[in-house]
């Protein structure tokens, strides 16, 4: 039976012995330049376009499958030879081959391959959602199918819809058998949710335990839906419907990767989304964020007026109440207080050039550095450690490089929720089996997939890293040429830690010193090996010194400075890099020039064209300090939410209502809002445009999708408004002048210009000749050497204070279905998906408190306590426990502590010292 | 096929195989439970779907299936006997019929009647016992003839172990290099139907890099019609193991895996009996006879889906993926079993090394015609007088065996159809132009396929095979291709409406789905199906011209 095998020539195949001699082929008897181990399908559609080939199972985005059939060609190896009928997307193009891709062989064939689809087919094209955007008919028509000649037969017309879920939708009665939607899901995203079952002609698709997409484990990414060529699956925007008026290329607003969006407008509203499939960063995939969470954009609850605070109470007012009401206590507050009363938070959630004027009003026009961003709370410990180590503060590499490494070692960070794209990435990496190091107190889904699982108490990154510090330089697997050209303190460096205590680290982290061993070599050993990490590296008491350590494993083992290594953050918004570069925190200005140098000052103060002072600035925690000290009379918030989403939220509420004047720019009266004096109307990224930076240092265009809400501002013209009221002549908001005001100022932005940004951006440093930067460090560091640094464990005040009280220890994280405060995520349907916060909890813990699954738990902090539902998973060890701050109803940051990172100031959200008892409360009823 | 589930399969490897997980769950709770879908997704780390997906393709594993106690033959010799219906009667006094189910086919051709219960495969004429059978643990060892017509290297007496243990140690002694050159020499082609030389696909696995690599022998002989690998496997399993040592040795591959059907329980025991004793021997194990190389055998249990005998089917079967054909580059050689350097053979293939290694390879090559080299098992079906397998030189003439070997038909006999369903529709006025050997039959638009014979009798309505043809590669189809698993199921239905009802086919539709097939379809179930129906439409198309529009030609 091994005859079931077709193509039985492969000799030339195993023997190589076809060695091409020159790199052209034939196609219908004229030669074309050929590629290097390209499919005929790939070498026809280059020369001859896109649909020159039709093809139904192939998609840009998935590996050839040969289902269709209807990319087949003739083949001939000699010029006039026997030809062979092969399909050309799993074919490889031969040299000297000669491919005839029309002939009349060849379209009856397709002919009547697709008659044979139509039998069982329904033929409703004209109210079919996909019409004229269908492959299927697409193909027919290319083909020229007229009729059907089979006598009616079995079919599959009477297949159920499926409308259980918010956003996906199927009729397989439409499903034509070709896999794409299984591969989609498998190859890209790497669910399986999506398989085949049955066979022959009864084989069809299923999702998870035969069920429907809600039921199922479906993630709702849409890869299905878009892999889809007809509307077997499809979303319920219809986003392959062709109704729409225009198409508009922007970027998601939602985490640090940075996706490309296409996004779908109708009579000026927002109908779809689907992801671009030349987008650099993702390829045509995205997440149920960035395709799905939309509406929020104009949701019922946008705040459409300015809001003043009248006898205590927020009153819509107009434009020019607000500004003057804000001008005239700001000058007041100024006069009398002096500039140093008044602070501004910027938002990772707004524009390059919106952050640049944030800071540079808060420098210019106040005339302090109080200026800071939500980089404070996530990735200022990397910024600042990075700097130190290396000399730039951004990640070294891009996440393309995973198809370069060789190894990757993830820690503290949940890329498949947090970071989904790049998480699918990292999951593909994984179950290929190349060398995975997860190092997270939680069974993260990569950790499943991963070759090591570090599985640490939570707070111990310092003591796990210098355990596999301590044995790569024990078994001397280091990079002595890299450690001896590029960097300095290494001696010493490997005194400190060949001094350590390798069974009482082993002791503080929980982790088999063994394990720690192996996956230590594992990374030392790859030829490639790249780190990336996340907030539970960085919202520590130790977070500078975890990164320090992370850029020690890259320095000791050289990886830096090529494709597929390097020290990569996760960044956690949309554009938190950019917030950060921009200059919004108190220490460094627009382009990390230091804020504090009287000699630097004159450079901004000249650019500026006003005095900017050099004055130490406060940092958000030290914000709320002031606030509450009274030192700190009014304070700027744009769309940060810090009520909700900063620790100690009783603390921040004091810090609030402490404020003679908050100033709150939102799309939603947030929590933090119900606390402003005045509340601006902001605009979302759908409805302005300017640039976002991702986590690998890419400038990306945001572009107008549609206007902004009526009655809303872009948040950069309400800051421009403002800066005019206060006397600064700040011509009105726009991207493309505003960048090249950045430009001049920002070195690393020097030859960024709108135009030529293009549809996959730039990564900084951008040459003046416009050349970008793919690759940090790769000659020298920005610092000069790699500085090796060593830091010793130090177990987490919040521990010391109160782990005898409080045994337990709760580690916050993310949900795939929400972002952040969920402010946006909240007010779209993927809260069908995801309806509260739940708290996970160790079976053995579970069952110590008579704790259930679903049952309400107490959980008390020193600060405070709420009620979560109990979610009972070993995904966490005994003693830890993990939840979320999507939902205000919850407000987990009640308990979580006031201690920082010592460096940076960054909370830690991650190490919060509490106790347990099963509640009465209720569960939250919808 | 995902790379991605071979990847995660691979990870448990043959050791807690995937596929023999899902079997064994199955066969334990009757139904793939929620529970155990969740304990073997974490395990394995794939999806919900992904097991639902594998169960359900198998006709053993899927749940319409469950709760048969007893199969009857359906392959294409049974029905051309018509002796199916008479044994269901039968059955039906012992059974209730939801318990009856079928299977295709249970190699006892010989014998033109079968089925299998509790494990153990019955002739026929076992029903008269089935008492008796009920009651005990009893087989009915089935009895065929075994002939020799030129020179007996298949079917030569098993020599004993310390000779298989001289030809083994006389292989390690020698360079690679030698060895594949005897190889070369022999010119030994695969015997599954493709006849794809040996020696190619093991020195391209050989030169593979990878940290593993895999002889996997298909002992998925699922052709109705066809039970030389069942002989084989039975009668001369020492043979096709110690060929799968030496191809191992060949290969540098570690590891041996025995796919075996289901349909073949006697089989599969023998074989594992006989690994055992060869383990004890210091054939098989760890640092063979001294010589520093180890190879380990698995037998996978079939489960139902004669697709499973294209070879990257099989693949993805043991991987505990869907048994849907991939698509080539990769061949196995390069990305096999679990994505690593994998060489699959026949069992015949496989069981002609120890002659050529022991003989050399011009001993071999001495034998049969120019280009097909060695000898050839012919199964015959029970028309023949003297059913039975018999191994012949290739190039001996096809009227040799059926006249001569076979000892002329039993009944009147119209054609045979030769090399599985797949293969030619063989009218008996061409017997004498045939020789047997792979040439011979494609110079006379046949093929030789795996050497089976089945008879067609006279009275036996041409319609109805055809349809028999279609129905099987429609019931078989991986549904992969859209050829196959469209055009078979509408070529089914074409025939039957035309059979049973006034229905004319229009014959260019005919030929238009028949040339789809054979140059469409991905693999040669959907692609070689045109060829007996076209042999049909050529030589009996006096018989078909009814079911057919008359006014096209």
């Amino acid at each position: 039976m091994e005859k079931l095998r077709k193509d039985t020539d492969m000799s030339h195949q195993l023997n190589g012995k076809r060695e091409p001699k020159s790199k052209t082929a034939y196609i219908n008897d004229r030669a074309y330049v050929l590629q290097e181990g390209e499919t005929i399908l790939s070498f026809v559609s280059r020369h001859l376009g896109k649909s020159s080939v039709p093809t139904l199972c192939d998609a840009p985005n998935l590996e050839p499958f040969g289902s269709c059939r209807v990319c087949s060609v003739e083949l001939a190896l000699q010029p006039q030879g026997n030809t062979k009928t092969v399909a050309s997307c799993h074919t490889p193009a031969l040299a000297d081959s000669y491919i005839y891709t029309d002939t009349e062989k060849i379209s009856r064939l397709r002919k009547n391959i697709i008659e044979l689809v139509l039998t069982d087919h329904p033929l409703d094209c004209l109210t079919c959602e996909v019409n004229n955007n269908c492959e299927l008919q697409t193909v027919a028509a290319q083909v020229g199918i007229r009729t059907v000649r089979y006598p009616e037969g079995k079919n599959h017309l009477d297949r159920e819809k499926d409308l259980s879920h918010p956003y996906m939708t199927s009729d397989f009665s439409k499903c034509i058998n070709c896999f794409r939607c299984v591969r989609a899901c498998d190859e890209v995203q790497g669910e399986f949710v999506l398989s085949m079952a049955g066979r022959g002609f009864d084989s069809h698709i299923i999702k998870s335990n035969n069920t429907n997409f809600m039921e199922s484990d479906c993630v709702s990414c849409g890869a299905c839906a878009q892999a889809c060529p007809t509307s077997a699956i499809s979303d319920v925007f219809e986003s392959k419907s062709v109704v729409a008026d225009k198409k508009i290329r922007t970027v998601c607003t939602y985490c640090g990767v940075g996706c490309n969006l296409e996004v779908a407008v109708k009579d000026g509203k927002i109908k779809s989304i689907q992801a671009p499939y030349d987008a650099d960063v993702n390829q045509g995939h995205t997440c149920l964020k960035g395709r799905f969470a939309f509406s929020f954009y104009n949701h019922p609850d946008r705040i459409k007026k300015p809001l003043i605070r009248k006898n205590g109470v927020l009153e819509p007012a107009s434009w020019e109440e607000a500004y003057d009401y804000i001008a005239e206590k700001l000058t007041a507050i100024k006069q009398q207080f002096g500039p140093d009363a008044i602070a501004g938070i910027s938002s990772a959630r707004c524009s390059n050039e919106e952050n640049y004027l944030m800071q540079k009003f808060i420098r210019a026009v106040i005339g302090t550095n109080n200026i800071d961003c939500c980089a404070r709370v996530c990735h200022s410990p990397t910024a600042l450690g990075m700097q130190k180590a290396f000399g730039t503060g951004a990640a070294t590499n891009s996440i393309d490089d995973l198809k370069y490494a060789d190894c990757i070692l993830v820690i503290g960070a949940n890329p498949t929720d947090a970071h989904p794209v790049t998480g699918a990435k990292m999951k593909q990496f994984a179950m290929k089996g190349r060398t995975t190091i997860v190092i997270d107190p939680r069974k993260t889904e990569l950790a499943r997939f991963a070759t090591f699982h570090l599985q640490l108490k939570p707070g111990t990154n310092v003591a796990l890293l210098n355990m596999m510090l301590y044995y790569i330089i024990q078994e001397n697997v280091i990079a002595k040429d890299f450690i001896e050209s590029r960097t300095e303190g290494f001696e010493e460096f490997k005194e400190q830690i060949l001094r350590l205590d390798i069974d009482q680290l082993e002791s503080i982290t929980g982790v088999d010193k063994h394990l720690v061993k192996q996956a230590a070599l594992a990374y030392a050993k790859s030829p490639n090996a790249m780190s990336f990490h996340g907030l539970g590296v960085t919202e520590h008491t130790q977070g500078t010194y975890t990164v320090m350590l992370i850029a020690d494993l890259a320095l000791i083992t050289g990886n830096i400075g090529r494709k597929g290594v390097g020290v990569n953050p996760l960044r956690g918004q949309n554009n938190v890099q950019g917030a950060a570069d921009m200059g919004c925190q108190p220490h460094q200005g627009a382009g990390y020039l230091n804020a504090y140098d009287p000699e630097i000052n004159k450079q901004y103060e000249a650019f500026y064209k006003t005095k900017i002072p050099f004055s130490k600035g406060l940092k958000i925690p030290e914000m709320f300090e002031a606030s509450i000290a009274g030192n700190l009379k009014a304070l700027w918030l744009m769309g940060e939410d810090v009520v909700q989403t900063d620790p100690n939220t009783h603390k921040v509420i004091a810090a609030m209502e402490n404020l003679d004047l908050l100033v709150v720019q939102e799309l939603f009266l947030t929590e933090t809002a119900k606390y402003a004096h005045v509340v601006l109307p902001g605009a979302s990224f759908l409805e302005k445009s300017g640039t976002f930076t991702n986590g690998e240092r890419r400038i990306q265009r945001v572009q107008k999708v549609v206007e902004p809400l009526e009655g809303t501002k872009s948040d950069g013209q309400i800051i421009v408004d403002i800066m005019n009221r206060m006397g600064y002549a700040q011509p009105d908001y726009d991207a493309e002048t505003l960048l090249e005001e950045i430009s001049q100022i920002v070195p690393f932005f020097r030859g960024v210009k709108w135009q030529e940004l293009g549809d996959n951006g730039k990564q900084w440093p951008v040459q003046v000749d416009g050349t970008d930067t793919k690759i940090l460090h790769a000659q020298a560091f920005n610092r000069g050497k790699g500085k090796f640094h060593f830091f010793d464990f130090q177990e987490s005040q919040e521990l010391v204070k109160h782990g005898q009280e409080y045994p337990y220890i709760i580690t916050t994280n993310r949900e795939l279905e929400h972002y952040n405060a969920g402010t946006m995520t909240r007010r779209t349907k993927n809260v069908e998906l995801l309806t509260e916060d739940s708290l996970m909890i160790h079976p053995e813990d579970a069952q110590r408190h008579f704790i259930q699954d679903g049952d309400m738990v107490c959980v008390e902090s020193p600060r405070g306590k709420v009620d979560l539902k109990a979610k009972v998973s070993d995904e966490v060890k005994p003693g830890v426990l993990s939840s979320t701050f999507h939902f205000p109803e919850v407000m987990l940051n009640k308990i979580t502590s006031d201690e920082h990172d010592t460096e940076a100031k960054c909370p830690e959200y991650k190490v919060v010292a509490v106790n347990i008892r099963k509640s009465k409360g209720k569960q939250k009823v919808r | 096929m995902s790379k991605n589930l071979s990847y995660l399969s691979g990870r448990k490897g043959l050791g807690r195989n995937l596929f023999e997980e899902l079997g064994n769950t199955v066969q334990k709770t009757g139904l793939l439970q929620d529970d155990e879908i969740e304990r073997i997704r974490k395990d394995f780390l794939v999806g919900k779907a992904n097991l639902h997906g594998t169960v359900s393709f198998y006709d053993f594993l899927k749940p319409e299936n469950q709760g048969k106690k007893v199969y009857v033959c359906n392959g294409s010799a049974c029905l051309c006997a018509g002796t199916q219906p008479a044994l269901k009667e039968k059955l039906l006094s012992h059974f209730r019929e939801q318990e009856i189910g079928e299977m295709c086919c249970l190699g006892r051709c010989h014998e033109n009647a079968a089925f299998q219960y509790g494990g153990r495969n019955f002739s026929g004429n076992a029903i008269e016992k089935m008492d008796e059978i009920l009651k005990s643990d009893i087989s009915v060892e089935d009895d065929y003839k075994v002939g020799v017509f030129g020179t007996a290297i298949l079917t030569r007496p098993f020599p004993g172990l310390e000779a298989y243990k001289s030809i083994l140690k006389s292989c390690f002694q020698k360079p690679i290099t030698e060895l594949f050159e005897v190889l070369k020499i022999s010119r030994l082609r695969g015997r599954g139907g493709a006849g794809f030389p040996i020696s190619i696909k093991l020195e391209s696995c050989r030169n593979t890099p990878g940290v593993q690599r895999f002889i996997v022998c298909n002992a998925d002989e699922g052709d109705p019609g066809a039970y030389s690998d069942r002989y084989l496997l039975e009668k001369q399993p020492y043979a096709v193991l110690l060929g799968m040592v030496i191809a191992g040795y060949l290969a540098d591959a570690q590891m041996g895996v025995v796919y075996i059907r289901g349909e073949y329980p006697e089989s599969i025991s023998i074989i594992e009996k006989t690994i055992a004793e060869m383990v004890r021997h210091e054939l098989i194990g760890e640092d063979i006879l001294g010589s520093g190389f180890s190879f380990h055998f698995k037998i996978i249990k079939a489960q139902g889906a004669y697709i499973c005998g294209e070879e990257t089917a099989l693949l993805s079967s043991i991987e505990g993926q869907r048994p849907e054909v991939r698509i080539r580059p990769p061949y196995p050689a390069q990305q096999g079993l679990f994505n690593l350097p994998t060489v699959v053979n026949n069992v015949e293939t496989l069981a002609n090394l120890p002659f050529i290694m022991d003989q050399g390879g011009d001993a071999f090559a001495k034998i049969g015609t120019l280009k097909s080299k060695g000898t050839k098992l012919i199964s015959l079906d029970g028309y023949f007088r003297n059913p039975g397998i018999y191994e012949v030189d290739m190039g001996t003439p096809l009227s040799k065996v059926v006249h001569e070997l076979g000892g002329g038909f039993k009944k009147a006999v119209k054609a045979m159809h030769i090399g599985g369903p797949l293969g030619g529709l063989v009218p008996v006025t061409k017997i004498d132009d045939l020789r047997l050997d792979f040439e011979s039959f494609s110079q006379e638009g046949f093929l030789l396929g795996h050497a089976s014979i089945i008879c067609i009798p006279e009275n036996f309505p041409m319609i109805l095979y055809l349809e028999h043809l279609f129905e099987f590669t429609a019931h078989e189809s991986c549904g992969k291709c859209f050829p196959c698993r469209l055009g078979s199921t509408r070529g089914k239905e074409m025939l039957h409406k035309a059979r049973t009802s006034d229905y004319l086919i229009d014959r260019k539709l005919m030929y238009d789905l028949l040339e789809t097939l054979e140059i469409g379809s991905l693999c040669m179930l959907g692609g070689g199906l045109p060829l007996p129906v076209k042999n049909a439409l050529e030589y009996f198309g006096e018989e078909l011209k009814m079911y057919f529009k008359s006014d096209q030609n």
